[in-house]
């Protein structure tokens, strides 16, 4: 799983002489939050978000309506947009773990994603979130389990073991440290097509685990 | 799902016209449609529906005459129209891409291909030339070229079709559009490029999210590439759905009468019918006030000619631009009464009779001028073509053979040779008897008036000076004594026959339509009352309304004069449709012969059998085989040794296809297959194509 399999492609983009009225309509209209400016060859020249459009009233002259709408009507984004030297990037082959460490180090919603300073996509918490539902199956019918187990080697390949000697699918596997006890590990198993009862008889039998949660989605 | 995102594309009440000379002429009305990322709407329709207009009105590249007259054109939610050229050719250097139908326009023929490719990335993103060339091959490796890295020294004429089609979409892709427009891109290749370049298309469309605005006339492709389809009349859209529901559960009569009048892969004469359109197409000029499609239509009222039908969604995601077309169920279609007659043909009768033509070992050779010094002082080894090598064949009284393959495997060699343009070197060639060797200036005139020719093109087979009556009358002033007036009689009596009425006598042939010329040339072609009359490719000129009305017409003429045929086609399904006999061809040899049910069904020659995997089906449901062929069509002036199809074939058996000549199996009574391959083994492959009965697919919605 890599940037580029998650990234929104082809994101929506603008020229740095488009008026911020206009992109200010653009972004609502669209539903969207994060606008790369882009320059020729798609080449990164900064980034618009809603608050960057936000006008400090130091930059006006005056607070007079009259200026307030000249000063408006001649701002283009290239004015307000945050430079390409302040943004963080990332290029379409990391992992994707690495751009959401950097989205929480940092407390960024958004990183557009190059390839050689070419804009190829955009990654927001969205898509993150999203990857996150497929990992743990969220669409797939099935039962999740919740089991906790000390956090040693070997015990998932117990768990893992006994719903293979039964013949079961796992549509999708995911697993945490246990919260706030560094020496057990909560592990969340989808299965698909089996019954509660099914469940619970089966991984009651592997030694020093227990099931936590146990729902159908 | 409702699609919250910002469409790729979205076009509303485009509306697009033509100056001309006298008036405006508009091309396209009303057309709106949505293309998201990694989506591919088809739109299809017979030609001059406006499906290119469309396209070339998204990017504004329409001709100087023509304009936008209403609508909006958004791309990734900013307003196309009216943005200046200079913007325009930013957005489509970086974000809208083009591929169309001739790819050999599309390149420039004195560069290299690495050149071509490279000046995208230079110019447009201003890389290095060697990053460029790095990238450039990247591309070319993605989109399945062999040996990137040579091809990049290439020019465009030393690539096959399918490989410069191949590098124009690499060029296209190089700066990662968010769409894609191509018109037509598969309709100059053989139907196996065809196939391959069409995966391609899939795969990239999946690889890079981009979205596709894919137009073509072809419903099988169409069927093959599109997630929504929108079908276009007359520069409306009339009907716009997913691909099942248009294919599946068509509602609209124009759509409905489009599905059938094209052959299915796998039906014939005997066992289906092909309906024409009737009518044809108005003029952009004097488009009927109310429903367009009215005059034509089977289910026309009095209320269709006086209001024009919006565009209404009956089911979710299913528009028709039809008044009744809740009314209208395809499955009852009967065709209405003046049809009839023509469709209803007598059963053939059983049994083969006498062979008519008969063809034994055929060789027709090209000489290939040689421009060395030996050759010109007659010592180089003289070198040949072998269009038609070693073909034999018989064709039985009243029945058709239809011969089939890719381009340049001599099919129209073969029908040259018979016709007498072209003189074989050897083999045995007999007409009812006579031996037809000698070209056709020294035949007998008896026999030049029994064999006639059908050609694909009628524009050119016209003499543009001469009227049509004129033009008909010609073999019959040659080869029948009768006064004049009698002959003006016989000309009427055939332009009837082929439902042409007596007016058009007086006409020139810049005064018809296509369909129409291919009607004047079949009535030439009929009137010295021939035994056998050779159609080359006589409609694959046509649209496809068109062709199911000259078919169905060939098949009547074929009846009624008792005509034996030979015809030759690129298409798999309109020669099982045709034909009683068909012929598989590759690089001048017959590979498989028999009667056409045995060809389309196991066992098949290997080549046979990639050759129907290819063709594209007008039907999501079908179930396909997918088998590409690798490489290109050797040239036919060094044919490779033993089985001509040894270095393409995916069930090669080893050196014994690189030695030998491969032996004739009889697969049963008249059923031969050229293969090294035992019959038991070439019995035991699946059929390709398996259709889903209409039945079971009914009910879904």
């Amino acid at each position: 799983m890599l940037v580029k399999d998650c990234m929104t492609k082809h994101p929506l983009m603008v020229q740095p002489t488009m008026p911020i009225l206009e992109a200010q309509r653009y972004m609502a209209e669209n539903n969207i939050r994060h606008l790369p400016v882009v320059g020729k060859g798609k080449r990164l020249l900064g980034l618009v978000s809603r608050q960057t459009l936000l006008i400090q009233p130091a930059k006006l002259d005056s607070l007079n309506v009259w200026e307030i709408s000249r000063f408006l009507s001649n701002l283009t984004i290239g004015d307000v947009l945050v430079k390409v030297k302040d943004i963080i990037t990332i290029e379409k082959d990391e992992a994707i773990e690495e751009a959401a460490r950097i989205m929480v180090e940092n407390n960024i919603g958004c990183l557009p994603v190059l390839e050689e300073s070419v804009v190829v996509g955009i990654l927001t918490e969205i898509n993150l979130l999203s990857k996150l539902m497929e990992m743990v199956g969220a669409q797939e019918p099935g039962l999740r389990v919740t089991v906790r187990m000390p956090n040693v080697k070997g015990e998932i390949a117990k768990l893992i073991g006994v719903i293979g000697e039964q013949g079961w699918g796992i549509p999708a596997f995911g697993g945490t440290p246990a919260p706030k006890d560094p020496t057990k590990w909560d592990a969340v198993v989808k299965i698909r097509d089996v019954s509660k009862e099914e469940v619970v008889a089966a991984l009651e039998k592997v030694e020093g685990q227990k099931i936590l949660d146990l729902r159908e989605t | 799902m409702e699609n919250l995102e910002t469409p790729v594309l979205q076009v509303e009440n485009l509306a697009i016209s033509y100056e001309m000379r006298k008036s405006v002429v508009s091309a396209v009305r009303d057309v709106s449609f949505e293309i998201h990322r990694g989506e591919a709407l088809g739109l299809v329709g017979e030609s001059g529906c406006g499906k290119s207009t469309v396209a070339f009105g998204v990017v504004n590249f329409l001709d100087r005459n023509g304009r936008i007259d209403n609508g909006s054109i958004l791309f990734q939610g900013q307003e196309l129209r009216g943005q200046s050229q200079k913007e325009l050719r930013l957005l489509r250097g970086d974000q809208i891409s083009m591929v169309y139908q001739d790819p050999m326009a599309a390149l420039n023929p004195s560069l290299r291909i690495g050149e071509q490719l490279r000046e995208v990335l230079t110019v447009h993103r201003g890389l290095r030339k060697g990053k460029a060339s790095k990238r450039s091959i990247e591309m070319l490796k993605q989109v399945y070229m062999p040996d990137p890295a040579a091809m990049m020294r290439r020019y465009p004429h030393q690539l096959s079709g399918g490989q410069q089609q191949r590098v124009v979409i690499a060029i296209s892709l190089l700066n990662n559009p968010a769409l894609l427009i191509m018109d037509e891109p598969t309709t100059a290749l053989d139907v196996t490029v065809q196939a391959s370049v069409l995966d391609l298309i899939a795969e990239l469309r999946r690889e890079f999210d981009t979205g596709i605005l894919y137009i073509s006339h072809n419903l099988g492709v169409i069927a093959y590439v599109s997630d929504k389809v929108g079908v276009m009349y007359t520069g409306e859209i009339v009907e716009q759905a997913s691909v099942e529901d248009v294919f599946l559960r068509p509602m609209h009569p124009y759509t409905q009468a489009l599905m059938r009048c094209v052959p299915k892969l796998g039906e014939s004469k005997e066992s289906s019918q092909l309906p024409p359109i009737r009518g044809r197409v108005p003029s952009p000029t004097n488009l009927p006030p109310g429903c367009i499609f009215e005059p034509r239509c089977d289910y026309a009222r009095a209320s269709c000619q006086q209001k024009h039908p919006r565009l209404r969604e009956l089911a979710p995601d299913h528009s028709v631009r039809c008044h009744l077309a809740e009314e209208i169920i395809d499955t009852e279609w009967q065709p209405p009464e003046e049809l009839i007659p023509e469709l209803t043909r007598k059963v053939r009768q059983e049994g083969v009779g006498e062979p008519i033509l008969q063809g034994e070992h055929v060789k027709t050779y090209y000489k290939q001028e040689s421009r060395s010094l030996a050759s010109l002082l007659g010592l180089g080894k003289k070198r040949y073509v072998k269009a038609v090598d070693d073909v034999s064949f018989e064709v039985a009284k009243g029945n058709t053979l239809g011969i089939v393959g890719e381009s340049g495997c001599g099919k129209s060699t073969l029908a040259k040779t018979i016709v007498g343009l072209e003189s074989p070197i050897s083999g045995k060639l007999e007409f009812l008897g006579f031996d037809i060797l000698p070209p056709v200036s020294k035949r007998d005139g008896g026999l030049v008036k029994e064999l006639q020719m059908v050609f694909q093109n009628p524009e050119s087979t016209l003499n543009p000076s001469f009227t049509v009556g004129r033009q008909i009358g010609r073999p019959l002033r040659r080869f029948t004594k009768g006064s004049r007036k009698e002959a003006r009689k016989e000309v009427i009596r055939l332009l009837t026959a082929v439902r042409l009425d007596a007016s058009y006598y007086t006409r020139l042939p810049r005064q018809l339509s296509g369909g129409e010329k291919q009607r004047v040339a079949l009535a030439r072609a009929v009137a010295g009352n021939p035994k056998l009359v050779v159609c080359d490719e006589p409609t694959s000129s046509l649209d496809v309304s068109v062709q199911a009305a000259i078919l169905n017409l060939l098949l009547g003429l074929q009846e009624e004069y008792d005509i034996t045929m030979l015809f030759i086609s690129h298409d798999l399904s309109v020669i099982r449709f045709f034909s009683d006999y068909v012929a598989v061809m590759y690089l001048g040899k017959v590979c498989e012969i028999g009667p056409a049910e045995a060809i389309y069904s196991p066992p098949y020659h290997p080549y046979t059998e990639a050759l129907l995997s290819a063709v594209p089906i007008p039907d999501p449901s079908a179930d396909q085989k997918s088998i590409r062929l690798s490489g290109t069509v050797p040239s036919a002036l060094n044919p490779p040794s033993g089985c001509p199809f040894h270095t393409r074939c995916p069930r090669k058996l080893g050196g014994v296809c690189e030695e030998q000549a491969p032996p004739r199996q009889i697969a049963a009574e008249g059923h031969y297959i050229y293969c090294h391959i035992p019959l038991e083994e070439l019995s035991k492959m699946e059929a390709v194509v398996t259709l889903v009965k209409q039945g079971s697919t009914e009910g879904g919605s």
